[in-house]
């Protein structure tokens, strides 16, 4: 394996970016969960925000990634072992957000087996979520199973041994294999995956939709809108950073690869529009009803105005769109990484602006609201966004996750 | 009169059968207890003279911390995980005249949004009226929080956990039948507890009697509380935050949202199939080339 100076640059940086999140947990741990300084009214902050963006990311690449080996979109599978990578190291890197945010997520673990309330979306969320891991998981296996095996047996010492425990050598001579190696065993499982994960996905629209006390939450429109969301979400996740990888790696991208990323630009453009109409009915429907207008105004004039206009909307929908369309017809791959990247922003941007906004209103009073992430949040975000990418950049250095055809 | 319009048809009594059946299965667990001899608390800003005697009887019972001059009169003071009651000087926006000490606390509504929520079933609505938390299974996510029409659960940050008023479901069963802390606590009788029939009796007595008693929280707000305030005002006028008349997060309001999400999904999926079958032929195209 070639050691390139770079690859240590990157690693190391990274590292030192998660061990903020780490000291952040540390320090909740030690002394209490006060060094968040969360206010007292806006109880679910960056943290929350933070998770909904990682698992609306999971569920979109699933759902971009079963196209390929659920629906049987042939050029689809190039990028399934990426997309399934990514799918499984978001969620993961959500679950720890989300974790370090509960007072006591130990008990979550037991009281959510022990007494499940079946009337509260959040335990659906839990309990479906667990699948999704589970089977996203397995997923990833079965797609690398072969690949891994290939490098056992080209590498030696300690590599070895790991590849070879990765692979499960052992089911190489049992009845087994020929199961795992069937199509269609990874077709049941990718169907499992993106059956749970839009089931989890709609709980977790459904745990914001079903607060009746929060008008900006209330009502079926935010499960719907996740879901597509999720879509664009997935497209520009794995655009943006396959295209990265390919550009610093310095790699030519596969010709096959090349032609499917002009046409999952398309695609993001054609969601981003939607997702336009989506907003546009959110606003117009937000504006004639009259428990949701206050909260709507803090978007359109209010404190939330800036974010909205300038990253919801300009930098998040409507500027990407005509940049993914130009790219195409041009043939321009950064046009594309730009746009994706500029998705990313707009979506996460979103996420925040969702959770904090609907908390605003209506229980503080008298000239809202002075929220602003502490710095020890944006220690933990930081850290953990780094810890996502350290995985992500170490899992492409010894994982096969390249655009390459499955046999 | 007319007693035809009165007549139920056969049809429509199977259609009102089914959905009583509907409603008995998919709506709250706790909605038949709900309905036996339960208790309630009254208070009426009208007598309450804000000496703050409640919160600080609330703190002793409940080994709460007290903040200092947090229990001088006439301080604002926020409901956190240390003051589950708290007392505040409100003044009447249309009248700046009218000033009432307005005492604050879980209401404890009958159908309780919060227990709906939350994942673990650590909030319970005892038979006899109060909603508790069990502070040994909250798993600390809020969802309490963003739930209650009124906000009142709060975030404990040392102990990670929601806490709130319990209704002192310590004192009343064990203790010789014993007023809650607050109640027996307040030298005025601004603060009543009893049944909660007699309860909502008595508040309509005061608003009958008293001049200034004109308006019951609690009787509609979030489908009814077991916590009654007498207000001289509107709760609107005072600041206070206004709960919808009705039942929140009724279980059959969330089938809603959920379905809706899973019509939204299966939509997205049928997209994806569709997706998958128009663009066949270019992949068909795209293999024959490539051979």
């Amino acid at each position: 394996m070639e050691r390139s100076p770079a690859f240590y640059v990157w690693v190391s940086i990274l590292v030192a970016v998660a061990g903020l999140a780490l000291y952040a947990i540390l320090m909740s741990l030690i002394y209490s969960l006060e060094v968040f300084e969360f206010s007292i009214h806006v109880i679910w902050v960056t943290m929350v925000s933070n998770y909904v963006f990682l698992v609306v990311s999971s569920t979109g690449l699933c759902i971009v990634t079963s196209l390929g080996h659920v629906f049987g979109m042939e050029r689809y599978e190039l990028i399934g072992r990426r997309g399934v990578f990514l799918a499984l190291i978001t969620i993961i890197f959500g679950m720890i957000s989300i974790g370090a945010h509960l007072g006591h997520p130990e008990r979550a673990m037991i009281f959510n087996l022990l007494t499940p309330n079946f009337y509260s979306a959040m335990w659906w969320m839990g309990a479906l979520y667990t699948l999704y891991i589970v089977f996203i998981g397995i997923e990833y296996w079965l797609l690398a199973r072969n690949d891994l095996n290939e490098r056992s047996e080209q590498v030696e010492g300690l590599g070895k041994t790991i590849y070879g425990l990765l692979a499960i050598k052992k089911l190489d001579n049992s009845r087994l294999n020929a199961v795992l190696k069937d199509h269609k065993l990874l077709q049941f499982v990718g169907a499992a995956a993106l059956i749970s994960g839009l089931s989890a996905h709609n709980t977790l629209g459904a745990l914001f939709g079903h607060i009746e006390a929060r008008p900006l939450w209330h009502g079926s429109y935010y499960p719907i809108y996740f879901l597509l969301s999720a879509s664009f979400c997935g497209y520009a996740w794995l655009l943006a950073v396959s295209i990265a990888t390919y550009k610093i790696k310095k790699e030519n991208i596969p010709e096959d690869y090349r032609s499917l990323i002009f046409e999952m630009a398309q695609v993001l453009a054609l969601l981003l529009s939607a997702g336009l109409l989506f907003t546009a009915y959110k606003l117009g429907f937000g504006l004639f009803t009259p428990e949701k207008v206050k909260p709507i105004m803090l978007f359109l004039k209010g404190p939330f105005s800036q974010a909205f206009w300038l990253f919801e909307i300009a930098i998040g929908t409507i500027l990407p769109i005509p940049i993914l369309l130009w790219a195409t017809k041009q043939k321009n791959i950064i046009g594309v990484l730009i746009a994706s990247v500029m998705v990313l922003v707009g979506v996460y941007v979103m996420r925040y602006d969702f959770v904090v906004a609907a908390q605003v209103y209506p229980v503080i009073k008298n000239g809202l609201p002075s929220y602003l992430p502490t710095f020890m949040e944006v220690i933990f975000i930081g850290g953990v966004l780094g810890a996502l990418f350290l995985t992500y950049v170490l899992g492409d250095k010894f994982l096969p996750l390249k655009e390459e055809r499955h046999h | 009169m007319n007693n035809a319009a009165k007549k139920i048809g056969r049809r429509h009594f199977l259609k009102l059968l089914a959905g009583a059946y509907g409603y008995a299965t998919l709506g709250s667990p706790g909605f038949v207890s709900a309905q036996t001899q339960r208790y309630g608390k009254l208070a009426d800003t009208t007598r309450c003279i804000g000496c703050k005697r409640c919160m600080s009887a609330c703190k002793r019972w409940n080994k709460l911390e007290v903040e200092r001059n947090e229990l001088v009169s006439d301080r604002e003071t926020d409901l956190s995980s240390q003051n589950w009651v708290v007392v505040n000087l409100r003044a009447d926006a249309k009248n700046l005249t009218q000033r009432i000490y307005e005492h604050w606390a879980c209401q404890h509504c009958i159908q309780p949004a919060c227990a709906g929520v939350c994942p673990v079933k650590a909030i319970t609505k005892l038979p006899m009226g109060n909603v508790v938390i069990n502070e040994k299974k909250c798993i600390g996510c809020r969802y309490c929080y963003q739930a209650c029409p009124y906000k009142v659960p709060r975030f404990d940050f040392e102990k990670r956990i929601t806490r709130k008023c319990h209704l002192c479901y310590d004192r009343i069963p064990l203790l010789n039948y014993m007023k809650p802390a607050c109640v027996e606590a307040c030298p005025v009788e601004a603060l009543s507890f009893g049944y909660k029939h007699e309860i909502i009796l008595e508040a309509k007595k005061r608003i009958y009697k008293e001049r200034n008693a004109r308006y019951i929280l609690g009787l509609k707000e979030a489908g009814g509380t077991d916590m009654l305030t007498i207000l001289p005002t509107q709760p609107e006028n005072l600041g206070l935050i206004v709960a919808p008349q009705k039942m929140i997060n009724h279980n059959l309001d969330k089938l809603r949202i959920t379905g809706a999400g899973f019509m939204g999904a299966s939509a997205l999926a049928g997209l994806m199939y569709t997706y998958a079958t128009l663009t066949q032929g270019k992949e068909k195209k795209n293999r024959d080339s490539s051979d």
